[in-house]
């Protein structure tokens, strides 16, 4: 930390103030009559001109060939001295969050919860409508617009396009979940399974319940709600679990950056 | 070099006639912060009223409250003057009073360019005012502007706004905008170069960070609308024909020029209420700021990138659709760090003991206010959403919950908060609940249902409309607010002469706070501090307060 008494006391305005002056005023009023009169009349111009001239002279004169300053009380040119401040001694302050989950833990997590929920899914198909397919086809109708005129017996079938585009929708959002709960779940630390088992689902399933006819009309035709929250819990319950018995890591918040990234800086701290 | 004189007493008179001659002379910082908050205030108050009359003319269907030109005149001067005239001076107005204070100097770079700026803002809008008695021109043909605040071409033209009205628009906010530029080099110039001993920039207070980019934000878009405004300027008055597309002008050049400057306005705006939320929540939760420096660059952020989305209010004049999906994808950007922002004021809040003291209540509105406008943002950045939707009361609906429920709200909580400094008094808490409860009830009843009018199709500056179209009750609810607004409105007024004349002496540090306003007295001598500060930290008065636990041991 560089010590304030080491600087130079270059502060303007150190021995007085400015001394007040009307030519600021008569100079805009000049000004403004000058534009005025271009929806007036010449003589609105010529009053103008001359307010002007004599707000510019003035505020001159209060800068030229000296600024003129207001004399300050003795002793208003020594900037205060820094107060004596301890050395610091031992740790009295807490980072908030001191410690949360790592990246790592929500990837992991989000992998973990998509495949609970895909066995949820895929047992909704095949249970209700004997496909595997049907919940993979229907997810990417987020992106194919055909798939909502598709009829039940195609989308019981195999689509090698519409599966891998349904994984790639599948993993990217659970991963990305996935790491929202790493930063989430701290907020409800004791009870990290009822955040993501319970309210994360509920809060979700109701999202989508309201918004499911424009961001996919096709599984709005198909969905089953109980089987679609049923699918959400278990991906919360999964993922949630994983993050939270991750090993939580020091956000070392507070410290330097280079010393929060491990890099090494010589020179006097 | 300078020379010394002996204080004049002028400031100090005693007689009305002096004390009106001192504030009329003075070149404090102080002062003339205080002269545009008021000024802001009297223009909120006219700009409400005419608010207040096309809300009275839409209640009903058919109404004839207003005549259609009047109708047209009192959105013109409503939107021009809520912009120019109150948003742009009031946060002129708190930079003016607060950033020397809050890095310890003595005034700003430019005193009498200063007061200048004042000067020319001022008489800007009493001149763009004027136009309801000079409007008519030769022609007879109305007083006010009738053209809307962003004044399209070729509604402008000669040939549909006949008369002098148009004329006062730009003549108006032109000169008011030179108030604007003045005020802008003055905050860059003191910020960079007259910071005290010890505050370095990362040592700044937030409110600072804000009013810097602030200050660079108007000298990039300010001077596009002043040139393009001489452009509109040379058309009407000397057969030019930069926007006249019959003469192989474009009216869409206009369009583009204006909105390189409107949308960074919306900035301009909003980055100073960013800047009191920033000091007022920490303050009251009792906790420092989460993530200091990401905050900074979130600022930095948006102001680099709300020079860049200025075409999403032109996604319906058929742009082709590369460069509608480019302004898409760059106003989508702008919500990552304005989402920063949103995310850091909550983990402020998160696990502080929070007191909700008036100010603090007022930053609160603000955050849920201003995430539902920013919401209603990104759903109008998809394009085709926009197409359904635009110039519908969605719209207006959209940026009132940004500049009412966000700026307005931010800066009624900031006028709570630094009125102990700048009166020595304190304003009352009671008052102060019952104006918040009575504005956000009031804001809420007037603005929500302007989505739902919007969806159903009202299309926004239709001077009335037909019984059968559904929009009746939410046209009754939206004029029904209106009451409920302006009492709210009237009780923090009321509250702000009672205080100033009968409140409690507020002492040095009524809110025990930790930027360097608070370290001297309130109100400030005229030199500031008796003596310049020198700072240790980004809460230099926390560190002369507990030198046994100061935060320089953390930077």
């Amino acid at each position: 930390m560089s010590d304030p008494r080491d600087e130079p006391a270059s502060v303007p305005y150190l021995r007085g103030v400015p001394e007040p002056t009307s030519g600021p005023l008569w100079a805009g009023f000049g000004v403004t009559l000058m534009f005025a009169a271009l929806v007036t009349h010449a003589l609105v111009a010529m009053v103008g001109f001359v307010c002007a001239v004599a707000g510019f002279v003035a505020w001159a004169r209060a800068c030229f060939p000296e600024e003129r300053l207001e004399s300050l009380p003795t002793g208003a040119d020594q900037p205060l001295p820094p107060p004596a401040l301890q050395p610091k001694g031992r740790e009295s302050r807490v980072m908030l969050p001191a410690a949360m989950h790592p990246y790592r833990a929500g990837l992991r997590g989000g992998l973990a919860g998509g495949v609970s929920m895909a066995v949820v899914a895929v047992g909704w198909g095949l249970l209700k409508h004997g496909s595997v397919w049907l919940p993979i086809n229907l997810l990417s109708g987020v992106f194919v617009p055909s798939v909502g005129q598709a009829s039940l017996e195609t989308l019981s079938t195999f689509q090698p396009g519409l599966f891998a585009l349904a994984c790639g929708i599948h993993l990217v959002a659970c991963l990305f979940v996935g790491l929202l709960y790493t930063v989430t779940l701290p907020m409800m630390p004791r009870r990290p399974l009822i955040m993501g088992g319970v309210l994360g689902p509920v809060l979700w399933t109701g999202l989508l319940y309201a918004s499911i006819g424009i961001v996919n009309p096709a599984l709005e035709r198909f969905i089953s709600w109980p089987w679609f929250f049923g699918s959400q819990v278990a991906f919360g319950l999964t993922c949630g679990r994983t993050v939270s018995r991750a090993r939580r890591i020091d956000t070392m918040t507070g410290l330097p950056l280079d010393e929060r990234m491990g890099v090494e800086r010589g020179g006097v701290r | 070099m300078s020379t010394l004189h002996a204080p004049s007493h002028t400031a100090a008179g005693t007689s009305l006639l002096e004390r009106l001659h001192g504030w009329a002379i003075t070149v404090d910082h102080k002062r003339l912060g205080i002269m545009y908050v008021v000024a802001a205030l009297l223009f909120f108050v006219v700009g409400g009223l005419e608010a207040a009359a096309m809300r009275l003319q839409l209640i009903k269907p058919m109404n004839d409250f207003l005549t259609p030109q009047g109708f047209n005149q009192m959105f013109t001067m409503h939107g021009t003057t809520m912009v120019f005239l109150v948003g742009m001076p009031m946060l002129a107005g708190f930079g003016n009073f607060l950033v020397p204070l809050m890095i310890g100097a003595r005034d700003m770079a430019f005193p009498r360019l200063n007061a200048f700026g004042f000067w020319l803002f001022l008489l800007g809008g009493l001149l763009l005012y004027f136009s309801w008695i000079g409007g008519d021109g030769l022609y007879g043909a109305g007083g006010a502007p009738d053209v809307g605040w962003f004044a399209y071409s070729p509604l402008t033209s000669k040939t549909f706004s006949r008369g002098n009205s148009t004329d006062y628009w730009i003549l108006g906010i032109m000169v008011s905008g030179f108030g604007s530029l003045s005020a802008a080099i003055n905050f860059v110039t003191t910020i960079l170069c007259m910071r005290c001993p010890g505050m370095t920039l990362m040592r700044m207070p937030l409110m600072v960070w804000m009013m810097l980019v602030v200050g660079f934000l108007v000298l990039v878009a300010l001077p596009v609308l002043t040139a393009a405004q001489v452009m509109l300027l040379l058309d009407r008055s000397l057969g030019a024909h930069f926007f006249d597309p019959q003469q192989a002008g474009s009216a869409l050049l206009w369009q583009h020029l204006f909105w390189f400057f409107g949308h960074p306005e919306v900035y301009i705006l909003i980055l100073p209420g960013f800047g009191f939320v920033s000091e007022i929540v920490p303050v009251f939760s009792r906790k420092v700021i989460f993530g200091y420096t990401l905050m900074v660059a979130a600022t930095v952020g948006i102001g680099f990138i709300s020079l860049g989305v200025w075409a999403h209010h032109m996604f319906v004049v058929g742009l082709p659709p590369w460069l509608n999906a480019l302004f898409a994808a760059s106003t989508f950007l702008i919500s990552v760090p304005t989402g920063i922002k949103i995310f850091n004021w909550i983990a402020t809040m998160w696990g502080g003991r929070i007191r909700f003291d008036t100010p603090m209540l007022y930053c609160t509105g603000f955050l849920g206010m201003f995430v539902i406008g920013g919401l209603t943002g990104i759903m109008l950045a998809a394009v085709p959403f926009t197409t359904q939707l635009s110039d519908s009361y969605f719209v207006v609906g959209h940026f009132h919950y940004v500049l009412f429920g966000g700026l307005v709200f931010a800066i009624l909580g900031a006028v709570t908060y630094w009125f102990p400094k700048a009166t020595g008094r304190m304003m009352d808490e009671g008052l102060g609940r019952w104006s918040f409860w009575l504005i956000l009830l009031g804001f809420n009843l007037v603005f929500l249902p302007m989505h739902f009018s919007g969806m159903l199709g009202m299309p926004r500056r239709i001077y009335t409309y037909q019984p059968d179209r559904g929009w009746e009750m939410w046209n009754l609810v939206t004029t029904a607010g209106v009451p409920v607004q302006m009492l709210g409105v009237a009780v923090f007024v009321w509250n702000m002469i009672r205080s100033s004349l009968k409140g409690p002496v507020a002492g040095d540090d009524p809110w025990d706070a930790w930027t360097l306003e608070w370290a001297t007295s309130s109100p400030p001598p005229e030199h500031n501090f008796d003596r310049i500060p020198t700072c240790t930290s980004a809460r230099p008065l926390w560190d002369r307060k507990h030198p046994d636990d100061p935060d320089c041991h953390y930077e």
